[in-house]
């Protein structure tokens, strides 16, 4: 496998992606820092994994549900709601104008 | 009355007999943090005096929380300065059920933020020393707890491991560390890393202490469907029918360790050999490659769980985010996203079936493997920044077994040159902690950890 | 307009109707309820907080995938889809990617309009969680996560709709069937269905698929589905024809002026970085469970169609009563009280009597009518006179036939005769 590469708009996409907002200096450092990482992680293709299933979930159980209307233990009372709240209005969250 | 050092079956006796009275027995705690806790920055918060404890067995015994564990209106930081006020409505179904069954929440220890490291450095509200040498990292991201349980300010501590997070900052700090199967003990209120990987643990003094508040915090939790319906085993009843085992040591564990701490680990090799036990060589898939696959999974992992913190209904916006995690999660979009898939997220856990299926195969020939838990004694502060991938690194040791999901322990087996702690972890089969808890319960019931515990109490007396 | 086809797939997203949201026991209904009053930690998306499947969601949605003739799929999983939005508390939403719980089906619509039948091909039927709700001020948006997490079934065709007409109708009967299973309301100006289509056009000539598709969203009832889409549709002609190529976007739909418009929010393609839900075991199936699940479908409206037809219903009237689950609820008690066909007739006339109403009007028409023997044996002559078809259909053992014929008579009669007097007398006359 080659060597990634991560230009400044790789860095950029990448962060708009992750919904964060980075210096410039933040912009630089990230280049490298990530490629280091990304090329290290590269051993992986030293592995055979052709007809290997990928491990979702190393516990073995399938069907986990819970039963339609049984009691709701955990609603949350309004003070509990907004006790960590910045921003609000009345009963409702407010956030900037979002298209 | 002497408390120093005692452990949790000690003060429950203590506490059964009358001898002490919770209130007691909870300040005397608060005074040693108050006393110790500047110079440690082993708790983020500290709760004066203790909730109504209800009636269990754990009699109002104070325990210490990792602050990634909610605590209703206790606050939770998980260590970052997104969450640095907030407090949650609600409990982790961990502190609920020591709640319940009678223990008081004593405060919330240190970590590294978001559980994003390997020495508690990273975490917005400064690191935590480590008690044997205040220049010295106590390992992380369960630092806080491991360090607090070291110096006795608190009689036990609960941590949670997602790759190494209570098994090396316990070795570095000289105490007992668990993180159970995945799926052993409920997610649920512990905010989230590595979902597939997330496992919460007890952090101690004695083995036994972990074995009772493992059988406390494990089993079936309704609220979190990666929770296995298989049954608690009495873990403290078993650990009294001391066993005969098959141990494997695996070679290539023993690659890129520094040569003291090997010799400690061969020496806590022949203690068990004379108590014994048959030793066997064994050959697992090269932790470097663990390494990849974890940095790859749990950065994924990450830069999703992570995306809930946008300010809207509670914490601070999202520049509060430190470096470490901006990092973990620019990695994490990339190895998730569309074209590099394939070639990341999926290869990592197609490697990860092989790690599988690797300690499956080699179960069936052993009973335990052992190894050293870490690959250095504590390091020096700020040797961290050196790496971009520090935390995998130094945690290559713990990575195989916790991608796999298998229980593992970490235990003090002796002090290298600089009087720092050596641990040795056994890494057990899916759902056997009661393997791991009786071999290491046979080794203190030997050695009694060489005293290291009450060595470095005299450095931290009342 | 000539040169080109429409080329129309839908999506169609149906709020389930259970008791709990998908994730957690929060109330799913949500209508009306005073802003935030019900969450909890898991919908609010809090730190720490675990989703853990609601299992009647999972079987509804399954039940609207069998009424679709889709293929139920043994093995299934949840996965993460992930974008920033106010209204999406965890910064993802919990949905399925490449295992979803059906697969490929199908459905045949009546148009009544066209009078035609079409048959469409449903791609696939999968389970996920819907949002908060947005209201947006001027200088703010507000948040309401009342709704966040209520279950969401997303149902999605192949692009084989060319017209408007055929949409609605399809949507029509989709709705029908809905209600039909009890899993939904499946109300538009409630937001329990909500259609997505999208749309694009291609040469008549060519064959292939066009290269863009532009999706359409809040298109809040059904008159607005046919506005909204033909509007669309004229839209993408004018550019085509004038040598351009639409743009690939995302348009909404403004009812008070009938027209799309550009949503220039959302102008770079998403890339959800799809993985799938650690927090969430897979999901696995058996014949079995399969068996229970078709067992316990309603008899859904066209096969109701098909029985009411063989019943001896004129095709209009077993149409109607087979798409009106008031209708069938009240046939289907009342049918034994006298024959089918007049029956029908008088449900449909009535339709606004309630049932008690209906069975007295029945037995009142019940009463035997005076026939006047002369009369209606010129009105059998003339009909059977009239009807060579009917009466060779009927030797030839068609027993509509004769159905029909007594119904010819019975309009000759203008009504005023016992049905099973013309039935008998047609019958020694046909002998």
């Amino acid at each position: 496998m080659k060597k990634a590469k991560l230009s400044t708009k790789d860095i950029l996409h990448l962060a708009k992606l992750s919904n964060l907002k980075l210096t410039s200096q933040e912009i630089k450092k990230m280049e490298s820092q990530l490629v280091e990482t990304l090329d290290y992680v590269q051993n992986l293709s030293e592995i055979n994994t052709t007809k290997v299933s990928p491990t979702n979930h190393t516990v073995n159980l399938t069907n986990e549900y819970f039963e339609d209307g049984i009691k709701n233990i955990r609603g949350l009372s309004e003070q509990q709601v907004f006790q960590n709240t910045k921003v609000k209005k009345g009963k409702y969250f407010s956030v900037k104008k979002v298209l | 009355m002497k408390l120093l050092g005692k452990s949790i079956t000690e003060l429950l006796e203590l506490l059964k007999n009358k001898e002490i009275s919770e209130q007691d027995l909870f300040n005397y705690f608060v005074k040693r943090e108050k006393k110790y806790n500047s110079s440690l920055n082993a708790f983020l918060s500290l709760e004066e005096r203790p909730k109504q404890a209800k009636k269990g067995v754990l009699s109002g015994l104070p325990i210490a929380f990792k602050d990634n564990f909610c605590t209703k209106d206790i606050k939770t930081t998980a260590g970052s300065k997104i969450l640095e006020n907030f407090n949650p409505p609600y409990s982790a179904t961990v502190v609920e059920r020591l709640e319940n069954a009678g223990a008081a929440v004593l405060g919330k220890t240190n970590m590294d933020a978001w559980a994003h490291g390997s020495s508690t450095e990273t975490s917005d509200f400064g690191p935590t020393k480590n008690p044997w040498d205040l220049k010295r990292a106590p390992g992380g991201s369960s630092g806080g707890s491991a360090a607090a349980m070291a110096a006795y300010l608190t009689p036990a501590a609960i941590g949670s491991e997602t790759a190494g997070s209570i098994r090396q900052p316990a070795a570095w700090c000289g105490v007992v560390g668990l993180k159970p199967t995945y799926g052993r003990v409920s997610r649920y209120g512990v905010i989230a890393m590595g979902s597939s990987l997330d496992c919460p643990g007890p952090i101690t003094s004695t083995v036994e202490d972990a074995a009772l508040l493992l059988k406390l915090i494990a089993g079936k939790d309704q609220f979190d469907a990666t929770t296995t319906p298989n049954e608690v085993p009495d873990y403290t009843k078993l650990l009294k029918k001391p066993r005969k085992m098959t141990i494997g040591i695996p070679e290539d564990y023993f690659e890129g360790v520094d040569e003291e701490v090997k010799r400690k680990i061969f020496e806590a090799i022949e203690v068990l050999k004379k108590l014994g036990h048959g030793i066997k060589k064994v050959k697992l898939i090269s932790p470097k490659y663990a390494i990849s696959v974890y940095t790859i999974i749990q950065r994924s992992e990450v830069s999703s769980n992570l995306a809930r913190y946008d300010s809207i209904r509670f914490g601070n916006d999202r520049t509060h985010f430190g470096q470490e995690a901006k990092r973990r999660m620019m990695l994490g979009t990339y190895t998730l996203s569309h074209g590099y898939y394939d070639a990341f997220y999926k290869k990592a856990q197609q490697v990860r079936t092989l790690i599988v299926e690797d300690y499956k195969k080699t179960f069936k020939e052993v009973d335990v493997i052992i190894s050293s838990t870490t690959p250095t004694t504590a390091l020096k502060l700020g040797e961290f920044e050196k790496y971009p991938f520090f935390g995998e690194v130094m945690d290559m040791l713990n990575e195989p077994a916790a991608i796999a999901g298998v229980p593992a322990i970490s235990i003090p087996v002796g002090l290298d040159k600089n009087t720092l702690p050596v641990g040795l972890q056994i890494i057990g089969n899916y759902f056997k902690e009661e393997d791991i808890l009786n071999l290491a319960g046979q080794f203190e019931k030997e050695t009694g950890f060489f005293g290291i515990h009450s060595q470095l109490l005299k450095k931290y007396p009342d | 307009m000539s040169d080109y086809i429409p080329v129309i797939g839908l999506e169609i997203h149906v709020e389930l109707q259970t008791k709990s949201k998908m994730f957690c026991q929060c109330s799913a209904d949500y209508f009306g309820k005073e802003p935030n009053s019900q969450v909890c930690p898991v919908c609010l998306g809090l730190p720490g907080a675990l989703p853990v499947p609601n299992r009647k969601a999972i079987e509804y949605c399954q039940l609207i995938g069998l009424a679709l003739d889709c293929k139920l799929n043994k093995t299934s999983k949840f996965d993460r889809k992930h974008y920033f939005y106010p209204d999406l508390p965890k910064g993802y939403q919990i949905s399925q990617y490449d295992e979803p719980l059906c697969s490929k089906g199908q459905i045949t619509i009546y148009n009544p309009v066209s009078k035609e039948e079409t048959k469409h091909e449903i791609t696939r039927v999968h389970m996920e969680e819907d949002t908060g709700k947005l209201i947006h001020k001027d200088e703010e948006s507000l948040v309401d996560f009342n709704r966040s997490g209520v279950p969401l079934v997303e149902i999605v065709t192949e692009p084989d709709f060319d017209n408007a007409e055929d949409v609605k109708a399809f949507l029509k009967e989709l709705q029908i069937i809905i209600r039909d299973l009890r899993v939904s309301n499946a109300d538009m100006e409630k937001g329990s269905m909500r259609l997505e289509p999208n749309i694009s056009l291609r040469l008549k000539t060519e064959k292939k698929l066009p290269a863009y598709k532009v999706e359409v969203k809040n298109i809040n009832s059904f008159n607005f589905v046919k506005k909204a889409i033909e509007y669309e549709i004229k839209r993408q002609v004018e550019i085509l024809e004038s040598g351009g190529v639409p743009e690939q976007e995302t348009r909404g739909f403004n009812e008070n002026k009938g027209i799309t418009f550009s949503q220039r929010s959302k102008e770079y393609a998403h890339d959800y970085r799809y993985f799938p839900e650690p927090d969430i075991p897979p999901m696995e199936f058996n014949q079995d469970y399969f068996k229970r699940l078709e067992q316990s479908l309603p008899e859904l409206p066209r096969r109701k169609w098909q029985r009411l037809l063989k019943l001896g219903l004129q095709p209009a009237d077993a149409f109607l009563i087979a798409y009106d689950s008031a209708l069938s609820e009240k046939f289907e008690k009342l049918k034994e009280l006298s024959d089918s066909t007049k029956i029908a007739k008088i449900i449909i006339n009535k339709k606004h009597f309630n049932l008690e109403q209906t069975k007295s009007f029945i037995k009142e028409s019940g009463k035997p009518i005076e026939t006047d023997n002369k009369k209606l044996d010129e009105a059998i002559d003339l009909v059977v006179n009239n009807n060579d078809k009917a009466l060779s259909d009927y030797k030839n053992g068609k027993e509509n036939a004769l159905m029909f014929l007594v119904g010819q008579v019975m309009k000759e009669m203008k009504g005023q005769a016992d049905a099973n007097i013309i039935k008998k007398k047609l019958l020694e006359r046909l002998k």
